[in-house]
């Protein structure tokens, strides 16, 4: 059996949802076979990598990574240039056998490499774009330099809507016999935040439980997943008990593996929520935007969520 | 004794000087006027910057590739006008006989004779310069020295820069290369990271630790300044704590051999016990924030001039915000963070196996399987027999890891949840 995730993966370009303007403009370029390199930007779980891999299988066929044509290197696991040299160029200059002229280079995450790595990279794109087109896939296209942008053609996708996450959990539900609530559905694409590797995850693990899904079963999940830990942290620090919150973010940064930038968002949408005043309130927004611009600055996440449950075990519980 | 790896692999060619490419370009047009019969309006040039970026190496690849002599003076040669004279003088005013060799002279160390009892030396070294028939080449390290003054309107300067770190890390790999040395990318860039620029230094470094293996693995790097690591920081962050003044606070961590990074973990995690004040804690925080974020604009940006910052912000930043102090004395401890780390390298090395074997057949990155797969995975093989098995085949799992993945208490999780839905309730 193969995780939802997987199973459920778009095959071809025609099961891509929600990203009209990207898959037709694809599709164009399908036909003239004239690929361009070109970078992906768009939020997690909108199809940025099934994209990619739809796109090869429709212009290589069904075999496109057996053949040779296609690989996929994941920037945030080879931050170290000397190994995606390697393997890119190893990849990227020999000639492919074969009906095609070039292969294509799939490089995800690839905000995560540094500017030098950029720049590097850059050289690699240029020596080898006649053998090799390049899939670059980003959260964030301002964090890819300039030179790369300009040598690619860029692909918004949209945040994916209610509708299209809701539709395609049904579909998933309906193939796998589920019964699941309208309410329930609504609380998972609340949770998932518009993630559809997200949503369908919790679907997957709701089915697990039983296969009449409630609003309840969403919830056991998330208490599973994450135990209210951020508001736990919250708390503990705003009850004076720094070193036991400060213990509590390492664990979640270091143990569980929670990406900092989670971290924030989750801190983000809890802060509204807790006994301080207003004025309070706001100052400690101010920090935290201050504090989520250093990270991705490159600055230590612990060391600048440390400043910030510092600031926050200062202020007052409200009256 | 085998030879020292910073003469063995001195540059042979301008080419394989590492870095500065501008002042290294500017330099060789300079001398090709040199070299065309043409001197350049100005006769000497002044390369400057810190040590170990290339200076020297520069004009002796130069020499070396095009025919040159070089004359090399150092400053520890001399200590007046008439030394100065003697040996740079006579040699500077010889015209170049045809046939003759060519020659540049090199002196070393310029702002090392501004001194007081080098009277006269800055002086006869300007007359020099407006005399001189070879090419005349002043390297020094802190050429705004008052006292050079007369010397730098006439030169031509040019500054050397630390290098990048991906420069010194490129450049030992090659080393390593010749040597036939396996070393990992991470020794690598510590030792690059250790040098601050310096080629020269991790060159050395590198050197010491290799002692002749043929393999350098990570535990070589503490070799490198490890004596006394734990007294010598009880002391300084004795004088951390309760210096007065930015100087002081800075000065504590003078001389001593520790890695910034381990000083700066224990001022970290001391400063809850040793700031009582929750305020002062929060702009002691702040201050290790910043300093935090300098670091990472050094690491990032490679830009090794800001380091400077880093030291009196974190250690003076901390000082000043301790307004108040607990009553009584409170000691020194071991870092949390390092005892915490310790004790989880298990747990954290069996996710993080999970994780590569979810991250491979998901197209995901390891950090995102850790984070946004694992723990629906733990859940679905805590609640459901027949699909956590499934799953296990799939991903290859490992007994051990199945048993982990399973030891997700379900219980505490029934409640967590509906604690969560309850706060939901109320939000809405």
């Amino acid at each position: 059996m193969l995780p939802w995730v997987e199973k459920y993966r778009p095959k071809s370009l025609d099961e891509i949802v929600n990203q009209e303007e990207v898959v037709s403009s694809l599709k164009n370029i399908l036909q003239t076979k004239a690929v361009p390199h070109m970078l992906f930007a768009g939020p997690p779980g909108v199809g940025k990598t099934a994209t990619a891999h739809a796109f090869a299988r429709d212009l290589f066929g069904p075999n496109y990574i057996e053949n040779g044509y296609f690989l996929e290197i994941n920037a945030s696991d080879e931050r170290g240039i000397q190994t995606i040299r390697e393997k890119v160029k190893m990849f990227a200059r020999q000639i492919p056998m074969g009906e095609y002229s070039f292969k294509i280079l799939f490089l995800d995450e690839s905000d995560q490499l540094t500017d030098d790595a950029q720049h590097a990279f850059r050289r690699v794109m240029e020596q080898f774009s006649v053998t090799c087109r390049f899939i670059l896939a980003a959260n964030y296209s301002n964090r890819i330099i300039e030179p790369i942008q300009s040598r690619c053609a860029v692909f918004r996708f949209k945040p994916l809507s209610k509708i299209h996450v809701i539709q395609y959990l049904k579909r998933i539900a309906d193939n796998e016999g589920l019964e699941v609530d309208d309410q329930a559905y609504e609380v998972i694409y609340d949770f998932s935040e518009g993630d559809m590797r997200k949503a369908i995850n919790i679907l997957q693990a709701c089915a697990s439980v039983s296969k009449r899904i409630e609003e309840k079963t969403v919830y056991e999940v998330m208490g599973y997943v994450s135990r209210g830990e951020v508001r736990r942290i919250l708390e503990l620090a705003l009850s004076g008990k720094f070193t036991d919150a400060r213990d509590e973010v390492r664990r979640l940064l270091y143990v569980q593996g929670i990406m900092p930038s989670d971290l924030v968002s989750a801190i983000y949408r809890e802060l509204f929520y807790i006994d301080l005043d207003e004025d309070d309130k706001l100052e400690l927004l101010d920090l935290l935007g201050e504090v989520d611009y250093r990270i991705s600055e490159g600055a230590t996440p612990e060391v600048q969520l440390m400043a910030f449950l510092a600031r926050l075990a200062a202020k007052r519980k409200r009256a | 004794m085998t030879e020292l790896w910073v003469e063995k692999y001195r540059p042979k060619r301008v080419a394989e000087v590492v870095g500065n490419r501008e002042s290294v370009e500017t330099f060789v047009k300079w001398m090709k006027q040199w070299e065309l019969g043409r001197p350049p309006e100005k006769r000497a040039v002044l390369l400057y910057g810190p040590a170990g970026v290339g200076k020297t190496s520069l004009v002796l690849a130069y020499g070396r590739e095009h025919g040159y002599d070089v004359v090399e003076v150092n400053a520890s040669d001399w200590r007046d006008e008439a030394r100065v004279k003697a040996v740079v003088g006579e040699s500077s005013l010889q015209a170049t006989l045809e046939g003759s060799t060519k020659k540049i002279i090199l002196v070393d160390e310029v702002d090392g004779i501004a001194g007081k009892e080098d009277a006269g030396g800055i002086a006869a070294l300007s007359r020099i310069i407006n005399e001189t028939r070879v090419p005349l080449v002043l390297v020094a390290n802190n050429p705004w020295d008052p006292k050079l003054a007369p010397i730098r309107e006439k030169c031509l300067m040019l500054e050397f820069r630390r290098l990048k770190k991906t420069e010194v890390v490129k450049r030992l790999r090659e080393i390593a290369e010749m040597e036939g040395i396996k070393v990992s990318d991470a020794v690598l860039e510590k030792l690059a990271e250790r040098s601050e620029g310096d080629l020269r230094s991790a060159i050395n470094d590198f050197q010491a630790i290799a002692g002749g293996r043929k393999v350098v693995d990570e535990r070589a790097l503490e070799a490198l300044g490890s004596r006394n690591r734990v007294r010598e920081i009880f002391d300084a962050l004795r004088m951390v704590f309760n210096a007065k003044s930015v100087r002081a606070a800075r000065a504590a961590l003078e001389g001593l051999e520790v890695d910034l990074d381990m000083v700066y973990t224990w001022i970290l995690d001391n400063a809850p016990e040793q700031i009582p004040d929750p305020a002062d804690l929060a702009e002691a925080f702040e201050a290790l924030a910043r300093a935090d974020l300098i670091l990472a604009r050094v690491n990032r940006k490679q830009e090794w001039r800001l380091m400077r910052y880093a030291i009196p912000v974190m250690t003076g930043g901390v000082a000043l915000a301790r307004k108040h102090k607990p009553s009584g004395f409170v000691k020194f401890t071991f870092p949390p963070r390092i005892r915490f780390l310790q004790a989880t390298s298990a747990e954290r090395e069996l996710r993080r196996s999970i994780a590569q074997k979810i991250a491979t057949r998901l197209h995901l990155s390891t950090a995102k399987a850790l984070s946004q797969m694992l723990p629906y995975i733990s859940f679905i093989m805590v609640n459901d027999g027949g699909m956590g098995e499934a799953l296990a085949r799939y991903f290859e799992f490992t007994p051990s890891e199945i048993s982990y993945l399973k030891g997700g208490k379900a219980e505490e999780a029934k409640e967590a949840g509906a604690r969560r839905r309850a706060v939901r309730r109320k939000k809405s």
